[in-house]
């Protein structure tokens, strides 16, 4: 899964709404969700499939129906987009503080 | 929304300016915290820094920079451009008590590049609000 998958699955406003919802209620059977949205089931799944690609789903089979629950952990990257860079340079001033300590003033 | 594209760190080093300028304005200096590089404080010079290759990223190693800020011992301001980065790296320098308080910022993230546009889109409007904010109390409380 590449950070893209993230960023195309969050593009869309359905999308973030069912995430939203999963996020507020908990897991939702899909039947549920459709209703919410009142949109055709087969429309929906679509969402849920890109979502479910991304990693941001999970699919749980209860009986004849799915449910679906939030993973959470992919926005972790979407949240710390900056991130690595930060680190980066937290790393570097670190090692300037040590290249500094080790000269002599003049 | 502008600071999203931009990460700023300050620091204190117990190290006169001057001081920090030299490790900051020597290309040896800088091959020893930073990276390889063949820098000289002369003001639009351009320089590169040599790092590993990421060819799946687009980036062959080298950043390209110049010097567009050469303001001794008080601020210092390259271009840094490098796989799909156009962005500009400043330091300043303060005096603090017998050290100096150093501050980087790291700016011009695009909001235009595929990868960075979404997490604009994911701050817009109602993400924003409540939502997002329980989404950032959901991610700080995973192991």
């Amino acid at each position: 899964m590449s950070e893209g998958d993230v960023f195309a699955a969050l593009a869309n406003p359905t999308r973030r709404e069912v995430l939203r919802l999963l996020l507020e209620r908990g897991e939702q059977p899909v039947q549920r969700l459709a209703d919410h949205f009142e949109m055709r089931r087969p429309s929906l799944s679509e969402h849920l499939r890109v979502l479910k690609d991304a990693g941001l789903v999970t699919e749980q089979p209860v009986g004849r129906q799915r449910f679906y629950s939030l993973r959470p952990e992919p926005l972790r990257q979407v949240a710390d987009w900056l991130g690595p860079y930060e680190q980066f340079w937290r790393a570097r001033l670190a090692d300037l503080r040590e290249v500094l300590d080790g000269l002599p003033d003049d | 929304m502008t600071e999203s594209t931009a990460i700023a760190l300050d620091q204190f080093l117990p190290h006169p300016p001057a001081k920090v300028w030299r490790a900051l304005t020597d290309s040896d200096l800088l091959a020893r915290w930073l990276m390889p590089n063949n820098f000289r404080p002369v003001l639009g010079h351009r320089f590169s820094f040599r790092t590993t290759p990421r060819p799946g990223q687009g980036f062959d190693g080298l950043v390209h920079c110049e010097v567009l800020e050469l303001d001794e011992p008080r601020r210092l301001r390259w271009a840094w451009r490098g796989g799909r980065l156009d962005t500009v790296v400043s330091w300043t320098l303060v005096p603090e008590g017998r050290g100096t308080r150093l501050f980087l910022e790291h700016s011009g993230f695009d909001p235009d590049d595929p990868v960075q546009r979404g997490t604009f889109t994911l701050l817009d409007g109602g993400w924003r609000s409540h939502v997002w904010r329980r989404l950032e109390q959901t991610l700080t409380a995973l192991p």
